[in-house]
């Protein structure tokens, strides 16, 4: 059976289609639904194994990115995230999804709350859009199981991508192994360089998952490579296997229960 | 009491934006004085007390992990210099309705109004003068913006409601007919001597809402007098050229590909599967000269609604963005009073084009910048979308009698009501009385969530007709969605953004994000539910009759009632007569160049030749997931593509592909060969990525200086070149547009643009593993250019430029050859003989060499035929030729067959191009040198 997966959308977000796709090809069973019907109680979390929080800029990434949402979801769906994270429901941020993460709290430590890290302006200050290199850190994540070490080139898109937290943060977020991915410079190794690191985060941390392994949140966006065509110099390599697949696939594997 | 929150960094935090600025300041100003620029988030409130803001800085407004905060006291304390920019009363700041829904999600009542605005903190020795320079020329555009001096007594607006007068035109003599259209209307005398005999057979007189609607329909912008008038050419007459691209495209008979064209607010073509793609652009020349933020925002916004409102809506799947300015570093002093300078006008256009692309999500990812001294005045905006629709939802719908017309998307309010033409001096920003009108920024989140409810809506079949509101707002939608059947609105129903609005105002209204749509009463319950189920507003205005008129009331006053038939049919065909004279022109004598590799360097650094790369970033064209081929690629990602391929259905091999082909400064020597070269490389691009020359639709945008004498004799000649491409390639027009008002007047001087002809060419092809990139892949692989040109013909190219000449002979394109040249190359590439391609176009054959080397990593060694003069061999840019690097045992004869092709030479390791000719060589030029030169401009510009 294909595991049902909720891709969260709302007025701005954008990166939903694509993302569904990419559940569907893993082999599962998305469905777009509007934060609205949440609201309503026509569509609930329990319904759902994988709760996706797709890119865009939900309402217009008023004050801060992903604020808006993460303010509605805090307000209005406190208990049912946290009945679905408890239940063992895996939980997926990609740009605006991961902003929205921080900013209810569930990001880095699991639960909703203040905020602990944030992501900031780039230093460029400017929204970019390009193909960055990024490597599978150790962690409990459950999206990366089995790639540890691997590099992958994923696209980024966003201007306000800039991982931060106040140093004792930074220090619990690495001694409990959170880090999922970090920017990468054309050797692997972890880069602060522009544009390498595209946007100037700490520790190169591009992605995060929180202590249980099943929260994880990211500003690249593997949904845009999961098709041979995808990555931009596919034309230059042989028998490319697209590199974004694995986080949806291992996803839907333990959505199954075949993790 | 308005509560104030002041947000900023914490101290020892780094402020991008505020560096950002900084480093434009001393870029774009020279100023030198300011050390470091900090910026703090100001918000504020109405109808709350201390305690909500409170709640509202802690849980909305800032983080402190990172921020701190102030409530109705300054932040920044020590600054040399402090001033907060806000966006003027009755521009509506997008980020107030978020501010409104959160407070409420946070449970906070009573919050009557919120508003936000930025202060900017300055640090260094800065003088007032330069506090002035730096408020002026980069923070505060005048239009929609100002400075807040003190805190302002209340964020409500409002204002008297207007009434309805009549206008007594049945009595006015000629000069009050002249004045009164001179007020409002800019229609000529002849027409409204129509007008006038319209009502005196009516025997009444009209309402303003009345005359204006009728300026409206009948103004040039929506009804193109021009392109459909009757053409005299010294003496003779000529079919209108709207006739002369519409006979072409039947002409050319491609029922096959073609659904619709020029009927609907986007041509369509048949794709694969039962989809259909469809294709407009648009200029949005005027507001984004005036404020280019909201211009450039506003001009995607409606060119995205144009695809939204095609059949019974479209998806918009890529927007395109092509801009002609003055170049960045024109003098101040040469820039015409009230004129914004260019520096300025690119990065806020870019920004515009930028926000509200990448907020609504649609991928930018096809484009190009020009630059010449005469875009000072006029620049040029040019927007294009694209779309994807089920074929059997493709065809303009009709409303029927009985039909509901239904707005959906956001308020009314007084914006772009006769142009932004609005005196900044009749609003006050203490009375906080809206009685201007006002630009508009755009709001792209409305707009998404209207994209995302108009698609379920569709769907679901409840659609009999949909269009954008755009120019002429309710007047010109409802106007002509019920041409054939009647319509009855009733004005006072219209949603609006602040009281105050006359009824000629709600009916003309140009307020972004709304559409109308024709809905049978049956559907209206449903239709609404989805809008609900979307954040959407939607409202029943009224109906389509069958009475053949436009009626509207204001509650019980009926303020319009005009018959349809002479609202669309009454104004008479135009006749214009010019006569071609021929230009003054001479072909210049250019010495052969001394120092070839700095040669090779300023062409590549020339504004139309240089990389656009720090564009093309800060747009997402990666959104959707359907790239296939980006607009920058190879191994550093800094080589260019010569066109974008989409699949827009995901997991399907099949694709789209986008191009586009302009070359200004041509037209000015000549406006046919120009056309020709224009539409030339629009094709080129397409087919140099792997389209099939036959399996692609045009679009035309005329930008013209004002179409009198001379210019319209111009025009005369590129509208001819349009048609005779289309029947040489056998390639439909489906969809076109003309803006005619590229005339600067000013007091003492006339400054026209470089007549612009951009053709935009879009189409399918079955598999994307037919495609390839501009850069080079392997070592050692041949090099071949294929193509017809004459070296010698070299006027209006980037080498005269650099000579300071303009010359005379350009390319002129042979149509008989060229539908050979492009089916040859596209065969070359889908066998798969073909590694890489590009075209030919702006800084000639060696700027197509170093872009495909920047990409590829590795040079090339070229040998130039003996008896070439080799500056021209290098920088003639006859459009149609190409550069193939042909897989390793491709035979080039064979693969080029009758076409004129030319074995360059092959790519070498080093990364370096080499050029010799016979025996003797000419030059060698290293890849990082030609790089940086090529990277410098835009760079500087957008200080990436």
């Amino acid at each position: 059976m294909r595991p049902p997966v909720i891709v969260m959308r709302t007025d701005g977000t954008n990166c939903d289609a694509e993302t569904a796709y990419a559940f569907e090809l893993a082999g599962g069973a998305p469905r777009l639904v509007h934060v609205n019907q949440l609201r309503s109680g026509r569509e609930k979390l329990n319904r759902y194994k994988i709760l996706a929080i797709p890119g865009g800029f939900s309402y217009g990434d008023d004050v801060h990115s992903g604020k808006i949402l993460a303010v509605e979801l805090t307000s209005f769906l406190r208990e049912e995230i946290t009945g679905f994270v408890a239940a063992g429901g895996l939980v997926l941020g990609i740009c605006n999804g991961f902003q929205v993460l921080v900013r209810t709290g569930l990001l880095p430590f699991g639960e909703i709350g203040p905020v602990r890290a944030t992501l900031m302006v780039n230093d460029s200050a400017r929204f970019e859009c390009r193909w960055v290199r990024l490597r599978v850190e150790p962690s409990p994540c459950i999206f990366t199981r089995g790639a540890t070490g691997r590099v992958v080139e994923f696209q980024v898109a966003h201007g306000e991508g800039r991982f931060f937290a106040e140093r004792a943060t930074l220090e619990e977020i690495e001694a409990r192994g959170l880090v999922a991915f970090r920017y990468v410079d054309a050797g692997g190794n972890t880069t602060q360089e522009y544009p390498g690191n595209p946007n100037g985060s700490l520790n190169a941390i591009a992605g995060i998952t929180d202590p249980s392994g099943r929260i994880m949140g990211l500003m690249p966006h593997p949904e845009r490579n999961v098709l041979p065509h995808h990555h931009p110099n596919w034309r230059r390599l042989k028998d490319y296997l697209p590199a974004g697949r694995f986080i949806f696939e291992n996803a839907v594997a333990l959505a199954k229960g075949e993790g | 009491m308005l509560q104030e929150v002041r947000v900023g960094l914490l101290p020892a935090l780094r402020d991008a934006r505020g560096e950002e600025l900084l480093n434009e300041i001393r870029t774009a100003l020279g100023i030198q004085s300011v050390k470091t620029v900090r910026t703090v988030k100001v918000y504020r409130f109405e109808g709350i007390d201390e305690q909500a803001a409170r709640l509202l800085a802690e849980r909305l407004l800032s983080e402190a992990v990172f921020q701190e905060y102030r409530i109705n006291e300054p932040l920044i304390t020590n600054a040399d210099r402090l001033i907060e920019v806000a966006y003027r009363p009755g521009v509506m700041n997008p980020e107030a309705g978020s501010l409104m829904k959160a407070a409420a999600d946070l449970g906070i009542e009573g919050l009557l109004a919120a508003d936000s605005s930025t202060e900017y903190a300055f640090f260094g020795s800065l003088s007032r003068h330069e506090l002035e320079t730096i408020t002026r020329r980069l923070l505060v555009n005048e239009t929609v913006q100002q400075v807040v001096t003190e805190k302002p007594a209340t964020l409500l607006l409002g204002g008297e409601p207007g009434r309805t007068s009549v206008i007594p035109v049945r009595t006015m003599n000629d000069a009050e007919l002249t004045a009164l259209s001179e007020d409002r209307l800019f229609l000529n005398l002849e027409e409204m001597r129509l007008i006038q005999g319209y009502f005196r057979k009516l025997g009444r007189d009209p309402t303003d809402a009345e005359v204006e609607i009728l300026a409206q329909t009948w103004s040039e912008h929506c009804v193109h007098k021009t392109f459909k008038a009757r053409i005299v050419v010294d003496g003779e007459e000529k079919k209108p050229f709207l006739t002369r691209l519409r006979e072409a495209t039947a002409a050319v008979r491609r029922e096959n590909l073609v659904l619709s064209a020029f009927v609907d607010n986007s041509g369509v073509m048949h794709f694969y599967d039962g989809w259909a793609i469809c294709g407009k652009v648009e200029t949005h020349n005027a507001p984004s000269a005036i404020e280019p933020y909201g211009g450039a925002a506003t001009g995607s916004g409606g060119v995205f609604r144009d695809i939204m409102g095609t059949g019974q809506g479209a998806k918009v799947i890529a927007s395109t963005d092509i801009f002609c300015f003055a170049p960045p570093e024109t003098p101040p002093e040469t820039i015409p009073a009230g004129c914004l300078h260019p520096h300025y006008l690119l990065r806020r256009v870019v920004a515009g084009v930028r926000d509200y692309g990448n907020r609504m999500g649609i991928p930018t990812n096809n484009g190009s910048v020009h630059f010449h001294p005469d875009f000072r005045a006029k620049p040029s905006v040019i927007v294009g979308s694209y779309g994807l629709i089920p074929a059997d939802r493709a065809q303009k719908g009709r409303p029927r009698p009985g039909d509901k017309v239904v707005v959906f998307g956001g308020r009314t309010g007084r914006d772009g009501i006769h142009g932004a033409t609005f005196s900044s001096a009749a609003m006050t920003d203490r009375t906080m009385t809206v009685n201007a009108q006002a630009v508009q920024i755009g709001h792209a989140i409305e707009e998404k969530r209207m994209a995302d409810a108009l698609l379920a809506a569709r769907d679901e079949g409840l659609i009999h007709a949909i269009t954008d509101c755009g120019a002429g707002g309710f007047a010109s939608a409802v106007g002509e969605m019920g041409a054939d059947t009647g319509a009855l609105i009733h004005l006072d129903r219209a949603p609006l953004k602040y009281s105050g609005l006359a009824p000629w105002e709600i009916l003309l209204s140009e307020s972004q994000e709304r559409m109308v749509a024709a809905v049978a009463p049956e559907n209206v319950p449903r239709f609404m539910e989805i809008c609900r189920g979307h954040n959407v507003e939607a409202t029943v205005l009224g109906e389509f009759t069958d009475t053949g008129r436009f009626e509207a009331y204001h509650g019980k006053e009926k303020v319009v009632d005009l018959e349809m038939e002479f609202l669309h049919h009454g104004l008479p065909q135009r006749v214009l007569s010019c006569s071609l004279t021929a230009a003054n022109l001479s072909e210049p004598e250019i010495p052969l160049p001394a120092d070839w590799a700095e040669l090779c360097c300023r062409v590549l650094s020339h504004l139309n030749v240089c990389s656009k790369e720090p564009i093309v970033r800060v747009y997402d064209h990666g959104v959707q997931g359907t790239n296939a081929l980006p607009p920058y690629g190879g191994i550093a990602g800094d080589g260019p593509n010569d066109a974008v391929v989409l699949t827009p259905v995901l997991g399907k091999p099949y694709g789209m592909v986008i191009a586009h082909g302009l070359n200004p400064v041509l037209n000015k020597i000549d406006a046919y060969w120009g056309g020709l070269w224009a539409a030339a490389e629009a094709v080129a691009n397409a087919v140099a990525v792997g389209a099939d020359p036959r399996e692609l639709a045009l679009i035309d945008n005329f930008i013209w200086p004002v179409p009198e004498g001379e210019f319209l004799a111009h025009l005369d000649r590129a509208v001819d070149a349009c048609a005779d491409f289309s029947r040489a390639l056998k390639l439909p027009f489906i969809s076109g547009k003309d803006s005619l008002s590229g005339t600067y007047k000013g007091r003492d001087m006339v400054i026209n643009i470089p007549p612009v002809l951009c053709i935009s060419a879009f189409g399918r092809l079955p598999d994307i593993n037919g495609t390839v990139t501009a850069d080079l892949k392997g070592e050692g692989s041949r090099l071949l250019l294929v193509g017809n040109r004459r070296e010698e013909e070299m006027g209006g190219s980037v080498y005269y430029d650099l000579h300071g000449h303009l010359g005379k002979s350009i390319p002129r394109i042979n149509l008989k050859k060229l539908p050979e040249v492009f089916l040859t190359v596209h065969r070359a590439i889908k066998s798969g003989a073909v590694l890489a391609c590009h075209d030919v176009s702006e800084g000639g054959l060696l700027t197509a060499l170093a872009e495909m080397a920047f990409g590829g990593g590795f040079g090339a060694e070229i040998e130039l035929p003996k008896g070439s003069r080799p500056d021209f061999f290098l920088f003639n840019e006859t459009a149609g030729c190409f550069v193939l690097e042909l897989a390793p045992g491709a035979d080039p004869a064979a693969l080029a067959g009758g076409v004129p092709h030319l074995l360059l030479g092959k790519t070498v390791p080093e990364p370096e191009l080499r050029f010799g000719q016979g025996t003797r060589p000419l030059f060698t030029v290293s890849l990082a040198r030609l790089r940086a030169a090529y990277q410098q401009p835009m760079k500087e510009v957008f200080g990436a």
